[in-house]
């Protein structure tokens, strides 16, 4: 094994580097405090710690800027979990199974299986990363717009699956993020469509949408009854989950981490899909899948592990052919290239060494994360005792200064607060607000894919079903979408023969 | 930040009503921190080169640059805001050839004539790159097969209108071929395309293809620029080759119109001096990025070159409005 024999040296190096695994936990905390603020995602933590870091040796400099993108990437499920405020995209996955957990007081074993799911992933996928990098890094590139575009409507399959109660409201909120996604410069032809001249909305403005549906709305309607304690339960618990429980969440864990590590290497997807896609697979081998949405373990590790695992993906694709797959291994792209390495194919070859030295710090990063994330819980579960009246304008000023952050942007401030004042009534009336961030996310995506793969084959729609990632994810796309239709059709069937009536209001309270 | 911000706007009102009287601020300006506007994200290529300028200005001017970014709109957004912003020189901006794009498209509210050019301070050609198993040797191969097989040849670009899809539109129009133009969510995908053998070529600059064609998986057959390229002296121009264009993207300090005299005059002997500090020119070095440095006149004369040029194409592309 030549690579455990490199990897060995790394650590060598890096035991004798105490400065470097310093900065690299001093990274890893800034990641986990940045991915917890709404706004504030591990992009941007990435592109504001870059200037600091081009004075240190590369390795302290490459290692801090991993940590928060590790940090970063697990720090959002932190508060998704506690307030229902996603502070990543992904995150916007995981409040889906891991508040209702809150709710239930079960929020310390929720935040223990959300960190100890993060680190298994992110830890597999750095060792996919050191071990088969050379073997995967062809793979990226079998991915051209046909296959990003079956992507996209794979993810979008998963809408059905993550509706709760009423596929139908599932599919309108869907259908209405769809609508919002077709905002903002047309992707091929270069000009602007639905933007009222206003040129903000020339990007769809995504992050404030996603902000206002969770935590804004989520902060107006505990303000309708502003004496009662955010959840019904203060009480943490344990945060360490039983051994036994933990066990039967291992098979989810690990289909998970896999799924994140392959939409990591894929250029232009990352871990919020990856989050998706993998809550859409635990549900689909679960034997309780009705239990999803409800407050599932199984959910809340399954996002996590799936995210995390992007990481090592992502990191995979853009050390080996110098392209990164998505905004933070942008940043990190020219953070390499300014401490004189250039990732691409020769980087292996002419900094192997240090290459290595770096996947090793890159495990303690994963280790760091462990151990700070665990470490303090028990101090972030504090949130949950504040008051309602002191909680409630806190989260609002955080949704506030998060979404303006983003792009210094008074506007985006405006659209998260529509989006907020909509997510109220649609929690009211009991539509869902994943669906419409989950066609925010994949709708530009497949529509702009699809339009490019359409000028690539030169008119033919033949991309459909000739090229085989493609033909196989829209299958699976398919059957995403209509098997839960059937069953529930069948279960319906059933029900009303058998005569016993579901509860339709199961109220939240 | 933006309390800060609240008040420093109460003491630049108190400040300008006072400057209104006395007359004596462009004297002494700057007298508080200079915003410096990047329309586009962090961590970016120019937000880099805009971060280590703000660095080398410490030295030149008595006040610190802070970097601000405003993005969104393919770079309208913040354009628009150092356009429409107060004439004091507190906040200048970083403008890139967009400039001389988006007002064309009828995408933007402002025009290449409501700047004062201060700096150029780096310019990136169009190069002409291939895979490196493609049957093309030379531009000339690349360019009669194209010839033979009109609308096959697939050039990715980093998306319609941008600058990499213009200098395709550009060699298209001047050698009477055409090309099948792809548009990409940036130069990144559309490398990624070429290596993966989706396309044929792309027309992104040589600073974004260099780590593949040093790693031997891509070949650079031609720049759009009037010299070779410094990195790589092996790629013929194409002027050499006969064909009268060059095609670049820039990046440089602007500021509003109406800014007074003796603020320009500050800052552009401040942009000068810093655009000469080896620190500045080793870190764009190590980005990849070519040095090119002008100063407001010459920068200007480019503005307006660039201006007429794309002008003239876009109206012919039917993109302009």
């Amino acid at each position: 094994m030549h690579e455990l024999g490199m990897l060995m040296n790394g650590v060598a190096t890096l035991a004798a580097n105490p400065m470097a695994l310093l900065l690299s936990l001093v990274g890893v905390a800034l990641g986990i405090v940045i991915g917890a603020l709404p706004g504030l995602t591990a992009t941007m933590g990435v592109a504001i710690l870059l200037p600091f870091t081009f004075g240190m040796d590369p390795v302290s400099g490459l290692l801090m800027i991993s940590g928060v993108f590790f940090g970063g990437v697990y720090g959002g499920s932190v508060t998704a979990i506690l307030l229902k405020i996603p502070g990543t995209p992904a995150a916007a996955a995981t409040a889906m199974d891991g508040f209702e957990l809150t709710k239930k007081g079960m929020a310390g074993v929720a935040l223990g299986t959300a960190t100890l799911s993060s680190f298994l992933g992110g830890m597999a996928s750095i060792l996919v990363l050191i071990f088969l990098a050379p073997v995967l890094a062809g793979f990226a590139l079998e991915f051209s717009a046909s296959e990003s575009f079956a992507l996209a409507v794979f993810g979008l399959s998963i809408i059905a699956s993550i509706s709760g109660k009423s596929v139908v409201k599932g599919l309108i909120a869907g259908f209405l993020g769809l609508l919002i996604a077709t905002v903002g410069m047309d992707p091929m032809g270069g000009f602007p469509r639905f933007t009222g001249g206003y040129t903000e909305l020339f990007n769809v403005p995504f992050i404030p949408v996603m902000i206002g549906l969770f935590a804004a709305a989520e902060a107006f309607k505990s303000m309708e009854d502003p004496k009662v304690r955010l959840g019904m339960a203060a009480a943490l618990g344990r945060i360490i989950p039983p051994w036994a429980t933990y066990k039967s969440l291992l098979g989810v864990v690990s289909r998970s981490s896999i799924l994140g590590i392959v939409i990591g290497i894929i250029p232009g997807a990352g871990s919020d899909i990856a989050a998706y896609v993998a809550y859409n697979e635990a549900r689909r081998f679960s034997k309780t899948p009705e239990n999803y949405g409800k407050g599932e373990l199984g959910g809340v590790a399954a996002c996590e592990a799936g995210a995390n695992g992007c990481t090592g993906g992502a990191l995979l694709t853009m050390l080996t052919l110098g392209i990164p797959g998505d905004a933070v291994t942008a940043v990190m792209l020219g953070a390499l290239t300014l401490q004189g390495l250039q990732p691409g194919p020769l980087l292996f070859k002419e900094h192997g060494d240090l290459v290595f030295t770096l996947f090793a710090g890159m495990i303690f990063c994963y280790v760091g994360m462990l151990v700070l994330g665990l470490g303090s819980l028990r101090f972030m579960g504090r949130i949950l005792q504040m008051p309602k009246s002191v909680l409630t304008p806190v989260i609002l000023a955080l949704c506030v200064v998060g979404t303006y952050a983003i792009n210094n942007s008074l506007f985006d401030i405006g659209i998260m607060l529509a989006a907020g004042v909509a997510g109220y009534f649609m929690q009211k009336w009991d539509f869902p607000a994943s669906p419409v961030v989950l066609a925010l996310i994949m709708g530009p995506m497949a529509e702009a894919n699809f339009r490019r793969a359409l000028s690539l084959s030169g008119g033919s729609y033949d991309f459909l079903y000739t090229r085989p990632i493609t033909a196989v994810l829209l299958t699976v796309a398919i059957l995403t979408m209509l098997l839960p239709l059937v069953k529930r059709w069948r279960a319906d069937r059933a029900g009303a023969s058998g005569g016993a009536a579901a509860g339709p209001l199961e109220a939240s309270k | 930040m933006k309390g800060y911000r609240l008040l420093t706007g109460a003491v630049v009102g108190v400040l300008a009503t006072a400057s209104l009287i006395a007359g004596a601020q462009a004297a002494e300006y700057p007298t508080k921190p200079v915003e410096l506007i990047v329309p586009y994200a962090a961590g970016g290529g120019t937000d880099l080169v805009a971060r280590a300028y703000a660095d080398a200005t410490k030295k030149h001017l008595p006040q610190a640059m802070g970097v601000v970014n405003k993005t969104g709109g393919g770079g309208a957004v913040g354009l628009t805001e150092i356009m429409a912003a107060r004439a004091d020189g507190y906040k200048v901006g970083m403008g890139t050839v967009e400039i001389t794009l988006l007002p064309h498209m009828g995408v933007a509210r402002f025009s290449v004539d409501d700047f004062t050019p201060i700096a150029r301070l780096n310019a990136e050609p169009s190069a002409i790159t291939v895979k490196a198993d493609a049957p093309w040797k030379t531009i000339e191969e690349f360019l009669a097969d194209a010839k033979a097989n009109p609308g096959k040849v697939r050039i990715g670009n980093s998306g319609t209108g941008a600058i990499w899809h213009l200098a395709a539109e550009a060699l298209q129009n001047k050698t009477g071929l055409t090309f099948n133009h792809i548009p990409f969510d940036g130069a990144n995908p559309a490398v990624t395309s070429l290596l993966g053998g989706h396309i044929e070529a792309v027309s992104v600059s040589p600073a974004e293809v260099s780590s593949q064609v040093a790693g031997g998986q891509l070949r650079m057959l031609a720049v759009m620029a009037d010299e070779r390229s410094k990195a790589f002296p092996d790629v013929p121009t194409l002027k050499e080759k006969g064909i009268d264009l060059s095609v670049a993207t820039w990046r440089g300090i602007v500021v509003p119109k109406k800014t007074p005299a003796p603020v320009v005059e500050t800052l552009r002997k401040a942009s000068k001096a810093a655009a000469e500090e080896p620190a500045f020119r080793e870190q764009l070095a190590k980005m990849n990025l070519t040095w090119a440095y002008a100063d407001g006149p010459e920068f200007g004369a480019a503005m307006q070159k660039d201006n007429a040029f794309f002008k003239d194409l876009m109206t012919k592309l039917g993109m302009a409005k």
